[in-house]
């Protein structure tokens, strides 16, 4: 949780897709996240629009973290090498 | 876990005034808002009401029936918004995602039935939208939600932590170095959890496999590895 965390707080600005557990998928730019990954998304948009259509109006929008299933993430935002070193570190329980 | 939609009735002062807390277990009243609707799922909104926000749940009553009012644990309120396009709904409203106990045991039918019914069973209820007369108010009723929703943090659920602890070992990582994605497998992998193994059925042992491999978990997996083999998204499993 810690390193999601820690990941997610340099996100912050980047466009992302969270999917959540009910199959919705929401696109936004990450305006903040918290300790337990409840999720704030600004300028958001729903990427099926013909299954919710009455999502398409909303602007911004707080996201439950227990209701995530997924964070897509900008390709240019993924250091693999630091999460690789972080991952590690996290099991090794340091 | 989530147990959704509610009927609230407890009502202070002969019925008549706010909703009665669990101020013993420390749930506090946070914000009051006098003039809001309320629309249950697709129904038409109900006459105008008081909401309650409190550290634990929302809660709104009814102003001419003193016997209708509805509550929802944040622990319940998967999502929150400000919904202010008329195409999408007449009125600017909070518009709000309830996880119901049928979300968690893939429900059957499509809640459209439950809401047309007669009877109404909040429990079903997977969408509420909350109208306040006053539209100014929804930033910071957004706000309200926000802060309370970061009161109730998921409880921890017993026996996570040893779960987390073998799976993610580092021996184990280090072990099978070059398939680290895959830790579902493993787990079916592994002997000493295969069903089968121990007692010499070797069928019965590769059926228990072929059961995990259409396992969800195991698509999942495999996702989180084929895209990070292609390198245009990265997912990451919570």
């Amino acid at each position: 949780m810690q390193l999601f965390f820690s990941y997610f707080k340099d996100l912050v600005g980047r466009e992302v897709t969270v999917e959540l557990k009910n199959d919705l998928a929401i696109r936004g730019t990450l305006h903040s996240v918290d300790q337990y990954l409840n999720i704030k998304l600004e300028n958001t948009r729903v990427v099926d629009q013909d299954k919710y259509p009455h999502m398409l109006s909303v602007r911004n929008c707080f996201i439950r973290g227990s209701v995530v299933r997924y964070v897509q993430l900008p390709p240019e935002g993924v250091d693999i090498e630091l999460l690789h070193d972080a991952t590690r570190r996290e099991a090794r329980g340091g | 876990m989530a147990v959704g939609l509610r009927h609230f009735t407890a009502r202070a002062g002969n019925g008549s005034g706010e909703p009665i807390l669990d101020t013993d277990n420390g749930e506090e009243l946070v914000h009051v808002q006098p003039s809001v609707s309320v629309a249950v799922g697709n129904r038409a909104p109900e006459s105008p009401g008081t909401l309650y926000i409190t550290t634990r749940q929302v809660i709104w009553l009814s102003e001419l029936d003193r016997e209708k009012g509805y509550a929802v644990d944040f622990l319940s309120l998967s999502l929150h918004a400000v919904s202010r396009d008329p195409e999408a709904y007449p009125s600017p409203c909070i518009y709000t995602q309830i996880e119901t106990e049928a979300d968690e045991v893939e429900d059957e039918s499509e809640d459209s039935d439950s809401e047309c019914s007669e009877v109404l069973d909040l429990s079903k209820i997977r969408e509420m939208r909350f109208i306040p007369s006053d539209a100014n108010q929804l930033d910071t009723l957004f706000q309200v939600f926000c802060e309370c929703a970061e009161l109730n943090p998921e409880p921890i659920e017993e026996g996570e932590e040893e779960g987390h602890n073998w799976i993610f070992s580092a021996d184990q990582l280090e072990d099978e170095a070059g398939a680290g994605d895959d830790v579902e497998w493993h787990f079916s992998q592994n002997p000493t959890n295969t069903i089968g193994h121990s007692n010499g059925h070797h069928d019965l042992a590769s059926s228990v496999l072929e059961l995990q491999i259409n396992d969800q978990r195991f698509e999942d997996a495999e996702e989180m590895e084929h895209d990070s083999d292609t390198g245009h998204h990265h997912q990451s499993q919570q």
